[in-house]
């Protein structure tokens, strides 16, 4: 099957002016003719399928906008082939604009001193979404978001959360082949989180919406996206299965042995003690294989053991480890 | 195309609902500019009763011109200015993304839904001095001049958006636009007073740099049969080709600064 979204080798470049510190670096600031390139995107590959749900993730800066609004059409690759619906975006920005949604989590689509139904009757308009269409898309996400209490009620009395359910119900109207988020939950608070990520999650299984998705918070990657495309410094660092990327990125499971009385020193081949208490004593699992049942069998049934327990690291563990692990590499390295 | 018509009047009719959200600070932002306009036209008049002769124009000719002027402005400016200078922002804070993602012509919507019933005010104090002035002025009416006033009150709002358009669509390269409109203004200012008076420097730059003599003084001072400088015979022309032509520039420009857009980042 053709891929929906396909990128070889995207690469992304801006060209800034040079930038010096102080007040006299200011004055030069206003006249250099130097220039530094930014590079955003890095050489950036990889297929996205219909009806996938992608988490696009990378700390601030990483590329992950940028990336969004080459798929979009809003800007133009330096380098490499993009293709979103078979179609190049930037050159056919408008004829992809009816088959995408798309939400931007810091700036809103919404008309702000109307109430909100004018948006979407603007929204139907521009996309000319056939009415019953319409109507019945707009039925279905309101119920589902609980977006009908403030419909009538103007877009600037509304709460950030109302606001972004509303966005995102929106983009769904004129059913989008792929609907692309760009921070989608940033500023909500648990409960909005919660009905947001619940919604994509249940749009994506339903209607088979593709949906891509770039955030800082993981858990919205845990509920919606079972496939994980992590940037970091413009490049790409993991795609594939969330599940996959504990062992992608090497981090490791952490191991908790309770004794009912002090066995002293207990070494073990398959964990390394990171810290001995006496009676509970931490170990780190580095090696992927090892199973609960070798390490007890290790143990040995003499040692008064009373309880065992075994912590898989959260995906946001793993990235801390990651990212942590890179900083001291690149610390060190002259 | 009809669609898309009632797409941009939908537009349209939103903007105006959403800007008698505010009605009592509507009628008094437009009673602000008529009085403002008022004593601008009330200086000149005072001048007048000085000097009687303005560069060779009297005071129903002044008149005439700063009417023309101050309806070819609003019209013009109307659908465009407010929208292309709120551009700036629009880069800036990232809202034209969204926009671009749109199945709509970009500039169409900007325009559309921004036009502004603002220049109510310009428009309610230009129209009775514009008809006095024409009345009062020695305008030798023809056929050729009725069509002329029409067609180069026309040409004129067509420099006015087109010149607003340019400066505006620049904010999609440099990030900020805003001190060209300073420099738009300082001058617009200008053209309510005649070519003649302005040093030859002036009078060329106002002809073809910033080709805003086009908005009022080339048009009525040919409508009132008065040497326009540097121009000559073919002042007529000008000013009529002016407007169509200084669009074409403008939508070339616009479609220049879209192909350079790089967002502000974020």
């Amino acid at each position: 099957m053709t891929p929906l979204i396909e990128a070889r080798g995207v690469s992304k470049r801006f060209r800034q002016h040079k930038r010096f510190p102080g007040l006299l670096g200011a004055f030069k600031t206003l006249v250099t003719t130097e220039y530094t390139e930014v590079t955003a995107v890095n050489d950036i590959s990889f297929d996205i399928a219909a009806g996938e749900a992608v988490g696009y993730l990378g700390p601030n800066g990483a590329g992950k906008s940028t990336m969004i609004k080459m798929m979009t059409g809003i800007l133009v690759p330096s380098d490499g082939t993009l293709s979103v619906l078979g179609r190049t975006p930037h050159l056919e920005r408008m004829a992809n604009a009816r088959q995408i949604g798309v939400v931007f989590g810091q700036r809103s689509q919404l008309w702000w001193d109307l109430p909100l139904i004018d948006s979407f009757t603007l929204h139907q308009r521009i996309y000319d979404i056939p009415l019953t269409r319409y109507q019945d898309n707009l039925k279905r996400f309101s119920e589902l978001l609980d977006l009908k209490p403030f419909l009538d009620r103007a877009v600037r009395q509304l709460s950030l959360g109302q606001r972004m359910r509303a966005e995102i119900v929106m983009s769904l109207l004129h059913d989008p082949k792929i609907l692309f988020l760009d921070e989608p939950t940033i500023g909500l608070d648990v409960v909005a989180k919660d009905a947001v990520r619940r919604f994509l999650a249940e749009i994506n299984r339903e209607r088979g919406v593709t949906i891509i998705l770039t955030t800082h918070d993981l858990q919205d990657i845990e509920t919606i996206c079972p496939r994980l495309i992590m940037v970091d410094h413009a490049k790409l660092i993991f795609d594939g299965q969330l599940g996959k990327l504990r062992s992608a990125l090497g981090s490791a499971r952490r191991l908790t042995l309770e004794f009912a009385t002090d066995p002293g020193p207990v070494v073990l081949s398959t964990a390394t003690l990171t810290n001995d208490d006496g009676l509970i004593k931490h170990y780190l699992l580095e090696r992927e294989e090892v199973s609960l049942v070798q390490i007890l069998s290790e143990v040995g049934s003499t040692r008064d053991l009373k309880d065992v327990a075994l912590h898989e690291p959260n995906i946001e563990e793993v990235i801390r480890t990651f990212y942590q692990r890179r900083n001291t590499a690149s610390a060190t390295t002259p | 195309m009809q669609h898309t018509l009632g797409t941009l009047l939908l537009l349209v009719s939103m903007y105006i609902k959403s800007q008698m959200e505010y009605r009592g600070a509507f009628w008094l932002d437009r009673l602000a500019q008529i009085v403002s306009y008022g004593a601008v036209l009330l200086g000149m008049w005072i001048l007048l009763q000085k000097f009687d002769l303005l560069g060779g124009w009297n005071w129903p000719e002044l008149a005439l011109l700063f009417s023309f002027q101050l309806l070819a402005y609003a019209l013009g400016a109307s659908a465009s200015f407010t929208q292309l200078r709120d551009l700036e922002d629009l880069v800036r804070l990232g809202t034209l993304d969204a926009l671009l993602t749109k199945p709509i012509n970009t500039w169409a919507y900007l325009i559309f839904s921004g036009l502004n019933i603002g220049y109510a005010g310009h428009i309610i104090l230009a129209i009775p001095v514009l008809v006095w002035a024409l009345l009062a002025a020695q305008v030798q009416w023809s056929l050729f001049t009725a069509m002329f006033f029409a067609a180069s009150l026309i040409s004129a709002m067509l420099v006015t958006g087109a010149v607003i358009t340019m400066i505006g669509a620049t904010a999609m390269i440099w990030v900020r636009s805003n001190h060209l409109f300073s420099i738009f203004f300082g001058f617009w200012e200008l053209t309510r007073y005649p070519l003649n008076i302005f040093p030859g420097g002036i009078q060329a730059v106002m002809l073809t740099i910033v080709p805003l003599g086009y908005i009022s003084a080339v048009p009525v001072a040919v409508l009132l049969d008065k040497p326009v400088p540097l121009l000559g015979d073919f002042a007529w022309l000008a000013a009529l080709l002016a407007g169509p032509v200084l669009t074409l520039i403008a939508i070339a420009h616009w479609r220049y600064a879209m192909s350079r857009y790089q967002g502000a980042g974020g």
